[in-house]
């Protein structure tokens, strides 16, 4: 019995297919042969049953919605041993990203903090706000206490060029 | 050496102990550090989101370098070192995304430069700076600590695009460890992954994945853990308390920034290297040793 057999209540996303495999920049993911290289050594087999070379065979044949609407797709660790080990260069990791890039264009199931970086970014240019830290002696610290130089943050400009970049410009 | 260095959000904003101590030992080993004259996110957490995005963040960063004139970049966190050297390397062989980049750079008046070399702590010190330089400027060798070293994965993978040290047998950390005098040991979970990535979406697996690796070199009876990342750091030091929870069983672990351990050694004094913002028992270490 095939994975397609398995699957029989879904039907290919051929449009969606391509969609995601033009997403991967360099990479061949249509090259994977199936030798589990990559499963075999993935951070997130145990703890959350990514399998990166089940990930590959459902888009090739098609299965993309399903993955789309499955946490699966974000469970990856970013290890990047699936790139590096692949005999085939079909880089997993490169799919994956991918299938995430599809997921948020289609505003299908994104965690949030994904979509906070991005407004957090579009408002300062950094990933977060400067944050205090406390040491063992409970004191309260922040760059200045600590003899840092202040941020130099980019100007309006950036947030213009970010935007349409944002965009597919 | 001049050097241009972007920090990077996560390094700016909080872990403040990684970029005292670079800026305490680069210029004693002669690095003179130049910051650039703004910093923005290099795109790393925008991957999932949209690659062309990604790409121009990271041209935006290699841009301002490009302003100082300086010919090379430290990038002392791993991930931004990643995300940044994906884009060199992909502009570089993708011409259409070069232009569209361009474009989008102008908005701002910069140019992007392809020539620039990027470096990462580790490299930096090992290749250019040298083990040999860092030995005769030692002032107090840490003799008797026995530690263990985690280079983290983004500065090893994938090797295609020129990565920092090997990417399966990785040893530029732990000799420039042992250049300060202390041993390091070679354990079979060295490349497992810190979690970091998975802290914001899932978190229990995260703080597992780092809790697992602190309770195996517990049992490995190691003095303290080397890491060379804001986000590694982030879940060894600061989210180990958390990850004992998890994982069960106390873990009492000092974890050190490369930097920090090399400034100690370079007889610095330990408030500038922010040794005392570090959330695991890395002072009690040090003195027990009379380091500190």
């Amino acid at each position: 019995m095939s994975l397609k057999d398995l699957m029989t209540m879904a039907k290919p996303a051929i449009e969606l297919r391509l969609k995601a495999l033009s997403k991967v920049w360099k990479a061949k993911p249509i090259d994977c042969f199936q030798c589990m290289r990559c499963t075999s050594g993935c951070t997130s087999l145990k703890l959350l049953e990514l399998k990166p070379h089940e990930i590959v065979d459902l888009v090739k044949f098609g299965f993309v919605d399903e993955l789309l609407s499955s946490d699966i797709i974000w469970t990856c660790a970013t290890c990047l041993k699936c790139k590096e080990r692949c005999p085939q260069k079909a880089s997993p990791y490169d799919l994956i990203m991918a299938l995430r890039n599809v997921a948020v264009e289609r505003e299908a199931k994104t965690p949030e903090f994904y979509m906070s970086a991005v407004s957090q970014i579009l408002e300062t240019g950094l990933l977060q706000s400067v944050q205090k830290v406390t040491t063992h002696e409970m004191k309260t610290l922040d760059r200045d206490n600590l003899g840092l130089p202040k941020i130099a943050y980019p100007d309006g400009k950036f947030k213009e060029a970010f935007m349409k970049a944002l965009g597919g410009a | 050496m001049k050097v241009a260095v972007f920090w990077g959000c996560r390094i700016l904003t909080e872990h403040y102990g990684y970029e005292m101590s670079v800026r305490e030992v680069m210029p004693r080993l002669g690095v003179e550090l130049v910051d650039l004259e703004s910093a923005s996110c290099c795109g790393d957490p925008i991957k999932s989101v949209s690659d062309p995005a990604v790409t121009y963040l990271s041209a935006r960063i290699l841009a301002v370098a490009a302003k100082t004139g300086l010919n090379d970049l430290l990038v002392p966190c791993n991930r931004c070192h990643l995300t940044l050297s994906e884009a060199k390397y992909r502009l570089e062989k993708d011409p259409e995304t070069l232009d569209k980049v361009k474009t989008l750079l102008k908005e701002e008046g910069l140019k992007y430069r392809t020539e620039l070399r990027i470096w990462h702590t580790i490299d930096l010190l090992y290749d250019i700076v040298k083990p040999e330089t860092i030995k005769e400027k030692l002032k107090t060798p840490l003799s008797d600590l026995n530690l263990a070293t985690h280079p983290g994965c983004q500065i090893l993978r994938p090797s295609e695009i020129g990565r920092v040290d090997d990417a399966e047998a990785p040893k530029k950390l732990d000799e420039l460890v042992q250049i300060l005098g202390a041993k390091t040991i070679d354990y079979s979970e060295k490349l497992d992954c810190c979690g970091a990535a998975l802290l914001s979406t899932h978190q229990d697996a995260a703080l597992s994945l780092a809790g697992t690796k602190i309770k195996t070199l517990q049992s490995y009876s190691v003095g303290g853990l080397v890491v060379s990342c804001p986000e590694c750091h982030l879940m060894y030091d600061v989210k180990q308390e958390a990850a004992s929870t998890t994982v069960g069983g106390k873990l009492k672990l000092p974890v050190f920034y490369y930097t920090q351990l090399l400034g100690i050694a370079l007889g610095v004094e330990k408030r500038k290297l922010g040794l005392h913002l570090n959330q695991s028992p890395v002072e009690e270490l040090l003195k027990k040793h009379n380091l500190i």
